[in-house]
């Protein structure tokens, strides 16, 4: 598939088809991942592959719930992970992307550095994995200290982020987008 | 360009030629950024074109230098910012990604420990647009190393809104290398780690 199309056309799948992922084609998408570019060349990413049933379940209660029309309700995505056959964890090793040689953040944003390049090694995960017929859908709220325990993250490790992986059952909703006159500045701002 | 000859071949480009890059390419790098998904569809990303080289030369100014065991050197990509015909620095606005669903209007609650999400959403837009770049034969590397709040002075950065990062793009003088990646079975876990 062309670079332009994948981009344009990935959409966030929140329901997936129970069909199976094999091994060779998670490894496909972990290597997309695996080829961003990261700070220093740290690559402070974890993948963590869940195929196990119980263990998606368990991430899929942590999942923050939402309110609709005054009602407390389960986070569409929380079902999306116990559907689709692979969940895949994205850990940081922290104190990596960000830090100079002496262990310390480099400017004002380097204590969170790790957020920037995982989301990087996202990116190309869902794009690869749009690429192969299959969905994915970026979740960021859940309970990560639950998520760590649950998972037996070690200590200088935090969880970032998660998306489920399968075949899609929808088509994914296009969600409508600033224009770019909106979002761009000429040299600086005025 | 097919999307995994894209995602193995590009590289940070440090080097290149003064060569001119067109709006149009600029626009289709951008429009990249701008499908990024992102928090609750909030897409706190700002994208900053700079081709006047006063300011793409104050910029310069800001970047960092890399720290070696037995001296200090210029980033290697310094001299990337002036031969490079184009910069692309991006700026977040704070108080968008991250939020609680249902608060924001007011009050700002974010919904996990790791507070505003901009750095990952701008993360997401920028390797779309690193991408596209290299879709179109076009050379970028990121720079994080840099005086951020001296950069929001000379672009003029808004109060409500953060610089993250700027990248030169432009012709590549040489091809880039690429710097050696771990083993996927040193980063790859199953199920949970042991």
């Amino acid at each position: 598939m062309d670079v332009f199309e994948a981009i344009r056309n990935r959409r966030s799948i929140r329901q997936y088809k129970p069909d199976p992922v094999d091994d060779k084609t998670v490894e496909k998408v972990l290597e997309a991942a695996h080829w961003a570019p990261s700070w220093g060349n740290q690559q402070c990413w974890r993948f963590v592959v869940v195929r196990d049933p119980k263990i998606k379940s368990e991430i899929a209660d942590t999942l923050n719930k939402v309110t609709i029309d005054n009602e407390l309700v389960e986070n569409a995505a929380a079902s999306s992970i116990r559907q689709a056959p692979v969940l895949i964890v994205f850990c940081a090793e922290k104190g990596k992307a960000g830090y100079s040689v002496d262990g310390t953040p480099l400017n004002d944003k380097g204590e969170y550095w790790y957020m920037f390049d995982i989301a990087l090694a996202v990116q190309n995960l869902t794009l690869a994995a749009h690429a192969l017929g299959l969905g994915t859908v970026i979740v960021g709220g859940f309970n990560v200290s639950e998520v760590e325990k649950i998972l037996d993250v070690p200590g200088g490790c935090t969880v970032v982020t998660m998306t489920p992986l399968g075949v899609p059952d929808q088509k994914g909703q296009v969600s409508p987008r600033k224009q770019l006159s909106e979002v761009i500045i000429k040299d600086k701002f005025s | 360009m097919d999307l995994f000859e894209a995602l193995k071949g590009r590289r940070s480009i440090r080097r290149y030629r003064t060569d001119p890059v067109d709006d149009k390419q600029i626009e289709a790098i951008l429009e990249t950024g701008r499908w990024a998904p992102s928090w609750a569809n909030t897409q706190c990303w700002r994208f900053i074109v700079i081709r006047d080289a006063n300011v793409k030369a104050q910029l310069a100014e800001t970047m960092m230098t890399v720290k070696l065991p037995d001296r200090e050197i210029p980033n290697p990509a310094l001299n990337a910012m002036s031969t490079a015909p184009v910069v692309i620095a991006v700026c977040a606005e704070m108080g968008k990604s991250g939020v609680k669903h249902g608060t924001g209007d007011t009050s700002i609650e974010y919904a996990t420990d790791k507070g505003d999400w901009f750095m990952f959403d701008i993360a997401l837009a920028v390797e779309n647009m690193l991408l596209a770049a290299y879709g179109q034969g076009l050379g970028t590397v990121i720079i994080g190393a840099f005086d951020a709040p001296k950069a929001e002075k000379i672009l003029n950065v808004p109060k409500c809104y953060r610089i993250v990062t700027f990248f030169p793009v432009g012709v590549p003088e040489l091809p880039g290398k690429a710097p050696p990646r771990k083993e996927l079975s040193e980063i790859v876990i199953k199920d949970k780690f042991s």
